[in-house]
């Protein structure tokens, strides 16, 4: 497992030499920036729009870390014909692909806890300036949502991962991925959707089936999401936190050992 | 060479002329166009929860702070949204909150000026009523509920009603709410309704003038309750309602008047029902 730290430690390293990330802070830092200006548009909720924008930012900034940098990291052995080198050394297939997950997770822990702090100082100041008394909020529950954040960007590291594990092209992982993303976000909804039926739509048995497998397959991401929660102080069960880790932890093995197994078998053009 | 030079140099000063004379006239066109465009389509919130993603809450602040400030638009102009428009500004916030169940602005908001501004009320307590069961720490939102159905709907009753569960709200017992709750049951003929929910206050209240301010109301409520009792009991025995209070003493069914604890004398109006002429003031 030592060689699967060490291509992990490679990986973050070139990550965080890229240009790229740099981008990707000052964004952030705009945006932050920005919700201070924003806030000062509502009326009495303040708190709650300065807790939206900043773990947004923090979510949005960890997405494109992900989607520009992690999965460049994937395809560029490949591009560049480095992964000849990589697997002519005594390293495993697997243990370089598990290698190469690490990183990226590593990567997207630095932006959420890098980005994760820098996001209190925008609702810091909304707190100091505009307090309303009825509002709640809690730094306990806002950082759960923020711990909750780097866990979705390590469920969409192993999607990632699995992607690359047969994808040759940088691109193609990108697109997968991010229709991934996009349907694990909204399966939740849109079977919500469906059971209720308020809209008077006619829904075909075929269609809920086909929601039904998706919700499956795909990784439910928009349970990873506890901005609201964060923005209204709102209390997160136990129970809650530990089963969503947990689903995440068993769907993180799924993905980068089917993808290991693939990887195994892949041949290099 | 010089010369080719020359003419890009020209090309680009005619163009960044020609770029500003254009933008100017855009804006203009464009301000045109959003009039005539007016309030803009809004989807079923269903629709927006999925498509708005993992950004639901900066979903909901969009909605919200598009239509306040389409209102403020027409404020300045010194215009008055039209009905259709009223619809629109409902919907938004109806939108906004239930991307976001627990945002107060779009609730606050919405409420206070479709009541005030568009006079409708049964809007507005749409909206209250979400917040009323989302955002169920905030006294303030019974209260709101509260003074719509007392001031626009004339609903003592109800208004009582909602006034009672937000001083059961933390923050929501300081005083002004089960005082003016139980004011409402009294009118609302719930004199022992609001006895129980003053002697329920009374148990939670430490401060003294706050305790003092109850018991005070709550002296008053009971005897009235009492005289409410006596001409029932006189009505039930001689099938004719008392002329006034004076009667129960004088066909024996009690002794004597209880005190007004505020320092008027108990009556009854020509309906029967028990007052004070100090109103509990």
């Amino acid at each position: 497992m030592t060689a699967a730290w060490y291509v992990a430690l490679i990986t973050f390293k070139e990550g965080i030499k890229g240009r790229v990330i740099f981008g990707i802070f000052i964004i952030a830092l705009l945006l932050f920036a920005a919700t201070t200006v924003v806030t000062t548009l509502f009326m009495r909720d303040i708190v709650k729009v300065a807790v939206d924008l900043s773990l947004s930012t923090v979510s949005f900034a960890g997405l494109l870390t992900l989607f520009f940098i992690g999965v460049n990291l994937f395809s560029k052995d490949l591009d560049k014909r480095t992964i000849y080198m990589v697997i002519s050394r005594p390293i495993s297939r697997p243990e370089y692909l598990i290698g190469k997950f690490m990183g990226i997770v590593f990567l997207s822990l630095l932006v959420v806890v890098f980005l994760g702090i820098l996001s209190s100082v925008p609702v810091i100041m909304s707190k100091r300036f505009y307090y309303y008394p009825e509002a709640k909020f809690d730094w306990g529950i806002y950082c759960v949502a923020v711990i909750y954040i780097f866990i979705k960007l390590a469920v969409i590291s192993a999607v990632i991962t699995f992607f690359a594990s047969f994808t040759s092209n940088s691109f193609i992982t990108f697109i997968l991925s991010l229709v991934a993303y996009i349907i694990g976000q909204s399966t939740e909804g849109v079977r919500l959707l469906l059971a209720s039926q308020v809209e008077k739509i006619e829904v075909s048995p075929v269609l809920s089936y086909v929601v039904d497998i998706a919700y499956y397959v795909f990784p439910n991401i928009s349970a990873f999401d506890l901005k609201t929660q964060a923005a209204h102080g709102l209390s997160i069960n136990y129970s809650y936190a530990f089963w969503t880790a947990l689903y995440a932890i068993f769907y993180i093995t799924i993905a980068i050992v089917i993808g290991a197994l693939i990887f195994r078998r892949r041949e290099f053009p | 060479m010089m010369q080719s030079l020359f003419i890009a140099v020209l090309i680009i000063i005619i163009a960044i002329i020609g770029n500003f004379f254009a933008i100017s006239r855009v804006s203009s066109e464009r301000n045109l166009l959003r009039e005539k465009e007016g309030t803009g389509l809004i989807l079923p919130s269903s629709v927006y929860k999925v498509i708005a993603l993992e950004f639901k809450g900066i979903f909901s602040d969009i909605m919200f702070s598009r239509a306040m400030t389409y209102y403020g638009g027409k404020l300045i102009r010194n215009e008055k949204p039209t009905e259709k428009e009223w619809g629109w500004i409902y919907r938004n916030m109806d939108a906004a909150t239930d991307l976001d169940h627990y945002f107060l602005d779009p609730y606050y908001f919405g409420a206070m000026t479709l009541a005030w501004d568009a006079n409708k009320v049964k809007e507005s307590n749409i909206l209250l009523e979400k917040a009323f069961r989302y955002r169920d720490w905030d006294w303030t939102i019974p209260f709101y509920l509260g003074f719509n159905h007392f001031y626009f709907l004339q609903d003592n009753e109800k208004a009582a009603y909602y006034l009672m569960e937000g001083a059961k709200r933390p923050g929501g017992s300081g005083g002004l709410l089960p005082t003016l709750a139980a004011r409402l049951s009294y009118q609302g003929k719930k004199t022992e309704n609001a006895i129980i929910f003053l002697q329920e206050m009374l148990k939670k209240t430490d401060d003294k003038n706050v305790r003092w301010i109850y018991e005070r109301r709550l002296a008053a409520l009971k005897a009235i309750l009492f005289l409410e009792g006596a001409a029932a009991a006189y009505q039930n025995r001689f099938k004719a309602r008392p002329d006034n209070l004076d009667g129960l003493i004088a066909k024996g069914i009690i002794s004597e008047l209880p005190q007004d604890p505020y320092g008027g004398k108990f009556y009854m109006d020509k309906d029967g029902l028990i007052k004070t002429t100090s109103e509990m003031r």
